[in-house]
């Protein structure tokens, strides 16, 4: 029976939306990137207006929507939660029922209102959404499946495992008890926002030392030889107050928690580094137990904590399965994918075709809208924007090519936006690796961001061993792994381990010949990257190893700190006449950053957007 | 993401931008546009040269070109299916006044070998033709003013076409040349009324139709006057050049086919076309009146003055019996699915 379904997550954080026709992703987006609101949490209207353009079908060929969780269980914990811990739980009760009565529960009308049509409305489980969105696409026959992340309904963890068409959730813990809410703890009480500071915490972790590691697991986690967790509620504050933690908790790390955007000291460097180590742990001891419970040669993951690519790289490096495959839209907006793989082959019978080239379904997570080279132009010619259009597409690469050689930084959209927080080379800005000054540059003056915050190498998927130790590819940014021995340099971090926090002294220190993608422990967050997903891609990192003889280029995400990654040609000029990229490629047109016409400076990104 | 549907075009003023597919959101739920090569919206390529089928050539403004529908529901596509062995290439454009239609057929759509011409002047057109800008929102919901080409009608009755190549870059008002400024298209008279009922909604719309008695074109009034004589000429210039037969069509708005304005003025200026050699004029407005009021009022969306699906079905089935006159199809006109 052939099958056209709707997925749809929302009203938490990152809603996003995704269709599936027959078990096959067709397309799937953030609504941030439309709505140019970071982590958009509203109904994505026009997530699912761009889903139903890309699989050009009208509402009504719909077969079904598919909810990625299900709010009557949710208000079901909220309410046993709240009734818990009241009268103090007042407020949070006001602002739960506004959420929960106001919207989740309507979510039937809200996409008949929206879609007119009286299309049937199903509801999944939200950690049944994340195991199927990590599951289905993978490239394993039979996988066993870890989902972790803050809170679903009940569930903040499960393990299971799929075969073929079926899966099933074999355990799970359960709220309060949460990995994702302890690792948010921390993300908050270090100064960071919840929901979106947590990678920040990750890439801070290197610069300190594991020291409160023991204190997080004597007070705060009582961690099994299974994995699995009890928090002390004792400790936290999101059972009964708006915020993560409580005195108590300040009082354990040294005082109050840090105030956002103020300077960032050792003891949140040793934080971020102490809850990492335990997160790790809990990972590693989790994946030791589920082997032993489905005796399934592979993993697959997804929830927010599969985002954590550190932990990440270490389960992929211990060799606890054969293979690991992860979401690269783990968090709360893979629901969508999943909520619609889950209703596809469990409800409407399709047939789960595996990838003949033995790689995984999810195209690469190329899944967003295109921009044809005339739309471009079309906006191009109606601004009279000075632009080249390089038809050729060897010549194009080899210009891009030779400007990011040349030390240039280049905004680049080409293709399918991606789905998922890491821009991949559809949205991307990419600098030359080899040059020290990249981090901070590229940190500072065009991203507007905390200098501490590394960058990610892309490299050419044949190439990868040669720059890094990872023998198995990575396609979504979601491993980390070490840079080769050879290849660094020895650092003189004498001063900073002596007790000097200026991280930026640290940063400029060159740590390898690609000292731009070499975190400071040596590490690099890598993408592999295969001419099969990305052909234009692969050719242009092609053309910088054909000057420099290095087949790897910095890549991060084509925003400003704060924005949601552009998506449009329009977003994309606007964020390159805002920042000091020298080089915007928008499709096949070229734009010089010297060639376009005088303005003002344009700081108005700081105020537009809030800072993440 | 609101997505760039048009590119500049130096002669007609603009055209939808070539290839493009997108689903745009919509009161009525959202519809589907596909652009062919050309530059028109359209389930097909089109090629010059004509096979078998009675090929007809339309051209009109949103009305015609689909606003609010997707391709397949619009009274053009609905049409072929009405009358087997037809084929219709719809070289509509949003926004435009039927000075721009007659560029199109001039720049672009007289290569296209035919059988038929069919011009749908919705009767706002009256207005775009005396314009040379327009008020139009950018892809990021900015109001900006637009150049078009216009023609200057000279005392001969000759038509020189101004404007041309037309200015790419958008104005604000204020840069406007002060010899300009009255001849910006606003959509209509009253701009910031029409701009506050609409955003209130069906219901009060209608009660502020009703109170003020607001008939939107006094233009029609005058046989004499400027923009009528325009109008006409560019039609007369127009229907001159095309070898083959012409069906001219006045498309109404809401307010004659709910009877809220009188039709009088304008139905009287058309009529003037009756008698032109090759040229027939279709006046479907009696055959709206056949249709029970309530109905009528489905014509519309509840804000959107476009014509929904039903109203393109009724246009599809009043110009069906008209085209049999031309395409020698004698088979009963099977009724719109």
């Amino acid at each position: 029976m052939s099958a056209t379904i709707l997925g749809i997550s929302a009203f938490y954080h990152d809603s996003a939306a995704a269709i599936v026709r027959d078990g096959e992703i067709i397309a799937a987006a953030q609504e941030e990137r439309f709505s140019r609101k970071k982590h958009d949490p509203r109904f994505p209207r026009k997530a699912v207006n761009y889903c139903l353009s890309e699989a050009f079908i009208e509402a009504d060929e719909l077969d079904a929507v598919v909810f990625y969780d299900h709010p009557l269980l949710t208000l079901d914990r909220v309410l046993k939660s709240i009734l818990s811990a009241a009268p103090r739980t007042e407020d949070q009760w006001l602002k739960a029922s506004r959420s929960i009565l106001g919207t989740k529960l309507f979510v039937e009308d809200y996409i008949k209102d929206i879609l007119k049509t009286d299309v049937k409305v199903y509801f999944t489980e939200h950690h049944a959404s994340h195991a199927a969105s990590a599951f289905y696409p993978s490239p394993f026959e039979e996988a066993a499946i870890l989902t972790f992340d803050g809170v679903g309904e009940w569930a903040t963890t499960t393990l299971g495992y799929g075969e073929g068409e079926r899966m099933k959730l074999l355990k799970e813990i359960d709220y309060p008890h949460s990995l994702g809410l302890l690792y948010s703890a921390f993300t908050y009480f270090t100064g960071f926002k919840v929901n979106s500071g947590e990678y920040k915490l990750m890439g801070l972790a290197p610069y300190g030392e594991p020291v409160y590691a023991d204190i997080i697991r004597d007070k705060l986690i009582d961690i099994k030889p299974d994995g699995s967790f009890r928090l002390n509620k004792e400790y936290f504050g999101y059972l009964d107050t708006d915020r993560m933690t409580n005195d108590r908790f300040a009082e354990l790390f040294g005082g109050p928690a840090r105030t956002p955007e103020s300077g960032i000291t050792r003891r949140e460097m040793n934080l971020a580094a102490s809850v990492q180590n335990v997160t790790e742990e809990i990972v590693l001891k989790t994946a030791h137990y589920l082997r032993g419970l489905t005796g399934k040669k592979h993993i697959v993951m997804a929830g927010g904590v599969a985002l954590n690519c550190v932990a990440n790289g270490m389960l992929q490096r211990e060799k606890i399965f054969d293979g690991v495959w992860i979401q690269p839209a783990a968090g709360d907006a893979g629901g969508a994918i999943g909520g619609a793989l889950l209703a596809a082959y469990q409800k409407f019978g399709a047939k789960r075709e595996m990838n003949p080239t033995g790689r995984d379904t999810q195209r690469g997570s190329y899944l967003g809208p295109a921009f044809s080279s005339n739309q471009v132009r079309a906006f191009l010619d109606r601004q009279s924007y000075p632009y080249t259009r390089v038809e050729d597409k060897q010549e194009w690469a080899d210009t891009i090519g030779e400007a990011l050689a040349d030390g240039k930084v280049v905004g680049y959209l080409a293709g399918r936006m991606e789905f998922g927080p890491r821009a991949l080379g559809g949205r991307s800005i990419l600098g030359d690796p080899r040059r020290a000054e990249t981090q901070a540059t590229m940190n500072l003056k065009i991203k507007y961001r905390e200098s501490f915050r590394p960058f990610a190498p892309s490299v050419l998927i044949e190439k990868t061993a040669e720059y890094f130790d990872l023998d198995e590819e990575s396609p979504y940014m979601l491993l980390v792994a070490p840079v080769k021995e050879e290849r660094r340099l020895a650092m003189d971090l004498d001063k900073f381990r002596g007790g000097d926090d200026d991280l930026l002294e640290v940063v400029n220190k060159p740590r390898s010949d690609i000292p731009a993608v070499t975190h400071v422990d040596y590490s690099a967050r890598v993408q592999t990257v295969h001419p099969d997903d990305n052909p234009d891609y692969y050719a242009v990192i092609k053309a910088f190893e054909k000057i420099t003889g290095y087949g790897v280029v910095v890549n991060t995400s084509f925003n400003v700190r704060g924005e949601p990654i552009v998506c449009t040609p329009q977003d994309a000029y606007r964020c390159f006449m805002r920042t000091g990229m020298d080089l915007l490629v928008l499709e096949d047109c070229l734009l010089w950053k010297n060639d376009q016409p005088e303005g003002e400076k344009d700081e108005s990104w700081k105020t537009e957007y809030e800072l993440d | 993401m609101d997505i760039q549907l048009f590119e500049h075009h130096p002669i007609i003023g603009y055209r939808f931008i070539p290839g493009l597919k997108a689903r745009l959101e919509h009161e009525g739920g959202g519809y589907l546009v596909r652009v062919n090569d050309a530059g028109f919206r359209s389930e097909r390529e089109f090629v010059k040269e004509k096979g078998d089928k009675f090929r007809i050539l339309l051209f009109g403004d949103s009305f015609t070109a689909g606003d609010g529908v997707s391709n397949k529901f619009r009274y053009s596509d609905l049409l072929e299916s009405l009358i087997p062995g037809i084929e219709i290439y719809n070289f509509a454009l949003p926004g435009s006044g039927t000075d721009q239609h007659y560029l199109t057929w001039r720049e672009i759509a007289k290569e296209y070998e035919h059988d038929l011409v069919v011009i749908a002047a919705q009767v706002e057109n009256i207005r775009r033709v005396a314009a040379r800008h327009r008020m139009s929102i950018t892809a990021s919901g900015e109001h900006v003013l637009l150049a078009k080409p216009y023609f200057d009608l000279g005392p001969d009755g000759s038509l020189t076409l101004k404007n041309v190549p037309v200015r790419k870059e958008p104005l604000k008002e204020e840069d406007l040349p002060e010899e300009d400024r009255e001849f910006v298209d606003q959509g209509g008279r009253m701009l910031w009324l029409r701009q506050l009922v609409n955003k209130m909604g069906g219901p009060v719309k209608e009660m502020a139709q009703k109170l003020s008695n607001y008939q939107p074109l006094p233009e029609y009034d005058n046989a004499e006057g400027r923009e009528w004589q325009l109008m006409k000429a560019i039609l007369k210039h127009w229907t001159a050049e095309i070898e083959k037969p012409v069906v001219i069509m006045p498309v109404p708005l809401y307010h004659y086919v709910e009877e809220t304005a009188s039709a009088d003025g304008y139905r009287a200026r058309f009529a003037e076309l009756e008698d032109w050699k090759g040229a027939t004029l279709f006046d479907p407005l009696p055959g709206y009146y056949a249709v029970p009021k309530q109905e009528r009022r489905g014509f519309r969306f509840e804000k959107d003055l476009h014509p929904t699906p039903a109203h393109h079905r009724f246009l599809a089935e009043s110009l069906a019996k008209v085209l049999q006159n031309f395409t020698g199809t004698s088979a009963e006109v099977a009724t719109a699915k």
